[in-house]
């Protein structure tokens, strides 16, 4: 039987004669040396594969085929090395493939022309592409709302940026002018007190008074809209007092009228007024204390 | 795949119960000489057959991380059926198994010259690369003679499993080694959560087996009552 045969040759192998060769001739390895079966997973036909490859190959002019093989060769050549590539790092590897298109690219492109055939399209042939114009157009959005993105957080972020500079400097602006202040009025008691006999601290004066005033125009100095809304509504006290006559105007007038509140039915909004707050959350008195009578 | 492939007949569906080489005939039906037949199983993995029909060679792949033309991150358009330039890596060129699987993806992706629903320029270029022991494909769009792409669709990755000497069938020429099938791959993804535990059982057992046995019997009340002689004790102070 087969099976027989290669066991009993496999115990001649194994055989302490043929060790004793295999160890002088540098063939054995440390550790238990057990003899594998021949791996069944790889095969490997390599005559095979050049016959076949010879029968199906076709010898038609490079013009039927259109096919080049091609080293990645570009500017980018320095970025990517064909050793180190590792398949996942995306950017690398995908680098990697246009680069290698851009070299066959390059490559073909002047044989063709070479061959006098035309290889751009002109402006005015119109034929039908492989993606229609829908699908390109919802292409063209979704770039634009890609970068119409991008332009809102970094508008954002830039109007972050200057609103805490421009609190910085304020607060800086803001000491400078105590400080200025407190000198001014330290001179002036020093000069009252007879240590300093010239005026000349009067000379030096900030010029920056005249711009500074520029900026403190008129509209500068009113206050908040909020507050400018919260004194005609509550200021000064009697305002109210003559705005209740019942004159035509007054009569007319719907400024007041909020439709929200007196148009529509009550709903919702009308339920949700006696807020189920605190009273749902807090039980009464009565379950409080069994609770607590419960707990000792 | 086959918009941009003007010289392909399509048969969408096809047999479950039939065999293989049911497909030979077909293709002869058509007067086809090379057959791509994708097959998906457990709607979760797809296989690539590409082949040589009357008698040549054919190839089973593996196909992975897949995305068709419609995704809107590819912006690159072409002509509905003009011929592409095709660009293999150096490395096609290394081996056997890669050279035969190079021929095969020329004679099936190159648009015959002057085929009557081909258009005449040449807009886009096929990259087939290998890395990591799989082919990778791209589409790519020649924007500018001097070399500026951009990418149509799809793109797949193409993991060789077999190469059989006639059409979907025969003796296997080439078995790749390095293919692990996605059923495999499942298992030992499960299989790892048991790993867990088994090697912290194993690990628990052989701590015990090197413990040892502890050498002869001590009885921990014997120091109990052990009296320091005042002598001993003055030096400690």
């Amino acid at each position: 039987m087969d099976l027989d045969e290669s066991f009993s040759s496999e115990s001649s192998v194994d055989s302490d004669e043929e060790l004793q060769e295999a160890f002088a001739a540098g063939k054995l390895r440390p550790g238990l040396n057990l003899e594998l079966p021949a791996s069944s997973k790889t095969i490997n036909n390599t005559a095979g594969l050049n016959q076949t490859l010879l029968t199906i190959k076709k010898n038609l002019p490079w013009l039927e085929r259109l096919d080049v093989t091609s080293k990645p060769a570009t500017t980018h050549k320095d970025l990517i090395s064909q050793s180190e590539t590792d398949v996942h790092d995306d950017f690398k590897r995908e680098l990697r493939f246009y680069c290698q298109a851009q070299a066959t690219v390059l490559e073909a492109i002047p044989r063709l022309h070479s061959m006098s055939i035309p290889t751009k399209r002109p402006e005015d042939f119109f034929a039908q592409m492989a993606k229609s114009d829908d699908h390109m157009k919802r292409v063209r959005e979704k770039l634009v709302e890609k970068q119409t993105a991008i332009e809102r957080s970094e508008k954002a972020k830039k109007l972050r940026e200057l609103r805490k500079y421009g609190k910085k400097v304020q607060i800086e602006v803001i000491q400078k002018r105590q400080k200025e202040k407190k000198e001014m009025l330290d001179a002036v008691k020093k000069y009252r007190k007879g240590q300093k006999d010239k005026l000349d601290f009067l000379e030096n004066l900030p010029g920056e008074k005249k711009n500074s005033q520029n900026k403190k125009s008129a509209d500068n100095l009113r206050p908040n809209k909020k507050r400018e809304f919260k004194n005609k509504k509550f200021g000064f006290g009697g305002q109210k007092k003559r705005s209740k006559m019942n004159t035509k105007s007054s009569a007319l007038d719907m400024s007041e009228f909020n439709p929200n509140i007196n148009q529509k039915k009550p709903g919702k909004t009308g339920k949700g007024k006696p807020k189920p707050g605190n009273k749902n959350k807090r039980p009464g008195k009565a379950r409080r204390q069994k609770a607590k009578s419960r707990k000792k | 795949m086959r918009t941009l492939m003007p010289h392909a007949k399509s048969e969408s569906k096809m047999d479950k119960k039939d065999q293989l080489f049911v497909i030979n005939e077909m293709c002869e039906m058509r007067n086809c000489s090379k057959c791509i037949y994708l097959e998906a199983k457990k709607k979760q993995d797809l296989y690539m057959w590409l082949s040589n029909v009357p008698r040549g060679p054919s190839a089973k792949f593996l196909v992975e991380n897949l995305h068709t033309m419609s995704e809107l991150k590819m912006t690159g358009n072409c002509l509905k059926g003009s011929r592409p330039l095709l660009s293999f890596d150096q490395e096609f060129d290394k081996e056997a198994h890669w050279s035969l699987i190079k021929e095969l993806l020329i004679q099936t992706f190159s648009t015959p010259n002057h085929h009557p629903k081909s258009q005449p320029f040449f807009d886009h270029v096929y990259t087939f690369s290998i890395a990591d022991n799989r082919i990778w494909f791209r589409n790519y769009q020649i924007l500018e003679e001097d070399g500026s792409l951009a990418e149509i669709g799809p793109r797949f990755v193409l993991n060789p499993i077999r190469i059989f000497e006639g059409s979907f069938g025969g003796p296997t020429l080439f078995q790749n080694p390095h293919y692990v099938s996605p059923n495999d791959l499942r298992h030992l993804m499960r299989k790892r959560g048991a790993q867990k535990y088994m090697s912290r059982i194993q690990a628990k057992k052989s701590l015990e087996m090197r413990r040892g046995q502890p050498s002869y019997e001590t009885d921990p009340t014997d120091d109990v009552f052990v009296t320091i002689r005042p002598e001993d004790a003055e030096e400690d102070s």
